[in-house]
């Protein structure tokens, strides 16, 4: 049990963007309470269980839900957390846990491109953002430098100041890509929350090739990263502490936070400013769910938009062998990709994409295809060896537009806690399917240019998720079709803010992580502003005119 | 990508053997099968099951030596999965030895005869090349690093966890 069960600001969920946004708040001077649904992780652990998992491909198997807070599984077997009202699935993954669904991310740190905040203006598609991108700027530069991001300029998204570290050295197999696809396509290292030297006291990639599920070495930035800072700078945290109820005064303001501990036990939180960073699908689902005669709908929902305009990055590929040996599985998963597809006219027609390519380790999965193919005997390790030399795969990353019929909604069917689950709601429309389809032409082409053999394109009409949620607490000016304002504060409730993935209008084509953050940070800095010297560079950088 | 596994039974061939337990693999095997494992001949069988198991896996996996700590950690997961595991491998050995099915046809031999002895091979090529034993919910790891899958290609990667080299090592032409 906590001392205290109250604070000036209290935050629900200690994910990378909760965790961040109480971490600025702390250090301004702020009390601030962290409750958090899951128990707290350790990392030797995690890494054991992957080492010890008979499933290593499924990244999920070394973060088993707790009963009190569950989280969506779906290998060996779904555990029907995430209930799926179809037509579409929507397979989305995250973890309950102190930290978050970082534990096992990617640590792709993009910035949008400046256009993706105004699409409805340029192409007549989703909607507008209620800010630029030339107010994001420094707040994007204020995440990059917390998390230690590495990255090149030539990805498409402008930039005042330069990136924290250089780019992460590029892979052989990367190279290879990058030289043999050039001139037809430029391949460019990845933006990513992932040491190339040793930053604020971690330490550069040795290459282990498992970011996802875990980077034993914490040379990427995790968000137990960002739950320690927070608490060293004097935010207190309270595990297990599964917030079920969000509560109103009559005037609207947000009195209290209800949570239940594992036990069940009731427990009742007060607070003057409330933040909800729960993701992308539990945050709405506790605006639905805390519903009162004065707000039949749910808590921020007088537009009805809460839970609506379900986006994420479906993905389409194609798994090839190339021509020469390149051994994925050296360095980091995800180095490389192609960002010339992000933007254009063919917006108002089609969506665009990126081009990502894995370097993935190869080898588990040609030993599961060899033993499924039955090739047993001397051909067993001529085959593996080959293939895994050879095995490559392009995806693309699809921008999905904002369509209120896709949604988070509450199902009938409760969990262990008599907390409903939440009900996804999806499809994926033409205007990604036709994406979809372009890229099968650059998919080819890249395989001619590589030598390809062995072609295998994903199977017509599956999508791949790539769990980046948004659209769900959509930001916006208007309060009939919006959730939050520019800064996070809903538009029903001054004293609640939403952090997350979920408050972007659009998806773009981007991981959304960072887009959050800086979010997430700006959202703090709206809440308690900065000491004067801080504020003062932050001011000149959203001032500035960007290039 | 030779085997640097200390234990491995090739290395022991000349290591001082009981007598009274100088049964060797090579009474398992017909002339055959000893083809596609010379090096098996001379190794000790004491336990007939054992043996049996030993000269299977190694026509499965093609490998010209077995870990032999390793065979028997993954022969008790296997009996104990299994309950007719040890007759079954007996039944597979002699099947091979008599019809001198090429391994790499063995699957599709079985598969179009309906064998009960279908599912053999590939739970015991899951336990060593994965380091898998059973499947689905029931599946259980008994190895990831000496899984064969990670021996056979460890001149080149690391598994997946385990550190590759030093910053930037990965930017060199994978040296095979
Ligand atoms: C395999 C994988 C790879 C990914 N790779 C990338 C990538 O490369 N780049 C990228 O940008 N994004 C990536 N993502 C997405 C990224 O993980 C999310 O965008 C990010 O974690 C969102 O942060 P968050 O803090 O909003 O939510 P989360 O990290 O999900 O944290 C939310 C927290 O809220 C807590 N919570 C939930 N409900 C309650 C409740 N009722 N009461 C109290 N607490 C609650 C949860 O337990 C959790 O700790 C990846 C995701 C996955 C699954
Ligand atoms: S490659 Fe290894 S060290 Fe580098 S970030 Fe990934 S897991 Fe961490």
């Amino acid at each position: 049990m906590p001392a205290q069960l109250s604070a000036d600001i209290v935050v629900i969920g200690s994910g990378i963007v909760g965790a961040l946004a109480a971490r600025r708040l702390a250090q301004q001077g702020a009390s601030v309470l962290i409750l958090e649904a899951g128990p707290r992780l350790e990392s030797a652990r995690i890494v054991a269980a992957f080492r010890n998992s008979p499933l290593k491909g499924n990244w999920m198997a070394p973060y088993p839900p707790s009963p009190w807070a569950p989280h969506p599984i779906y290998v060996p077997k779904d555990n029907g957390y995430l209930k799926q009202a179809g037509p579409y699935p929507y397979p989305a993954e995250y973890i309950r846990a102190v930290g978050g669904t970082t534990w096992h991310w990617a640590a792709q740190a993009w910035r949008l491109v400046p256009n993706d905040v105004r699409i409805k203006s340029l192409y007549g598609v989703g909607v507008d953002w209620p800010l630029t991108y030339e107010e994001l700027d420094p707040w994007y530069q204020e995440a990059e430098e917390i998390l230690g991001v590495a990255g090149a300029d030539n990805t498409g998204s402008p930039r005042q100041h330069p990136f924290p570290m250089e780019p992460v050295a590029e892979p052989w197999s990367m190279r290879r890509f990058r030289e043999r696809l050039a001139p037809a396509y430029p391949v460019v290292a990845n933006t990513v929350a992932r040491n190339s030297r040793g930053y604020d006291g971690r330490p550069a990639c040795v290459g282990n090739n498992s970011c996802q599920p875990i980077c034993p070495v914490n040379a990427q930035y995790l968000g137990i990263n960002a739950v320690e800072a927070a608490e060293a700078a004097g935010a207190k945290l309270v595990p297990n502490a599964v917030v079920y109820r969000i509560e109103h005064d009559a005037k609207g303001r947000i009195a209290a936070l209800h949570y239940y501990a594992p036990d069940k036990s009731e427990h009742r939180v007060t607070g003057k400013t409330f933040i909800l960073a729960a993701n992308g699908i539990e945050s709405p689902k506790l605006l639905l769910l805390s519903a009162s005669s004065k707000y039949p709908n749910g808590l921020a929902n007088s537009s009805g938009m809460v839970g609506r305009h379900l986006m994420d990055h479906p993905s389409t590929s194609l798994t090839f062998y190339a021509d020469e040996e390149l051994w994925l599985g050296r360095g980091p998963q995800s180095p490389s990709s192609i960002n010339t597809l992000r933007d254009g006219a063919f917006r108002s027609q089609h969506a665009p994409y990126r081009l990502d390519f894995t370097n993935i380790s190869q080898v588990y999965g040609v030993t599961n295809d060899l033993i499924k193919e039955g090739v047993y005997g001397a051909e067993f390790e001529k085959q593996l060896r080959w293939r895994a030399a050879r095995q490559v795969n392009v995806k693309n990353v699809l921008e999905v537009l904002p369509n209120p019929d896709n949604r988070i909604a509450l199902s009938a069917e409760k969990d262990a806690m008599g907390i409903p689950k939440p009900e996804a709601h999806y499809a994926i429309d033409d205007y990604t399917r036709r994406a979809a389809e372009v890229s099968k032409a650059d998919f080819a082409r890249i395989a001619e240019l590589m030598g390809g053999t062995g072609l295998r394109y994903s199977a017509e009409g599956q999508f791949a998720n790539n769990q980046h949620i948004t659209g769900t607490m959509s930001m916006g000016n208007d309060p009939a079709s919006s959730v939050v304002d520019a800064f996070g504060r809903t538009h029903d409730h001054e004293n609640l803010f939403v952090c997350s993935t979920g408050v972007m209008p659009t998806a773009a084509t981007m991981n959304s992580t960072l887009t959050a953050v800086a979010l997430a940070l700006r959202t703090a800095e709206h809440i308690l502003p900065a000491k004067q010297a801080r504020a003062a560079t932050a001011h000149a950088g959203r001032e500035a005119d960007l290039a | 990508m030779a085997t640097n596994l200390p234990g491995s039974i090739g290395t022991r061939c000349d290591s001082p053997v009981d007598p009274s337990r100088r049964r060797l693999l090579a009474g398992l095997l017909t002339a055959y099968t000893a083809s596609l494992i010379p090096w098996a001949l001379a190794q000790p069988a004491p336990h007939a099951d054992r043996g049996a198991f030993t000269a299977l896996s190694a026509i499965l996996v093609g490998r010209q030596a077995l870990d032999a700590a390793q065979a028997t950690r993954l022969y008790d997961a296997l009996a104990a999965a299994h309950p007719n595991f040890p007759a079954d491998v007996q039944a597979l050995l002699a099947l091979i030895n008599e019809r001198h099915i090429d391994p790499l046809q063995l699957q599709g031999v079985l598969d179009g005869e309906h064998s009960p002895l279908a599912p053999l091979p590939r739970q015991i090529v899951s336990a060593w090349c994965l380091g898998v034993i059973g499947s689905g919910e029931g599946a259980r790891c008994v190895a990831y690093e000496t899984a064969l899958n990670a021996v056979i290609v460890a001149d080149v990667l690391k598994p997946p966890t385990y550190a590759y080299g030093s910053y930037g090592s990965w930017a060199a032409k994978p040296n095979t």
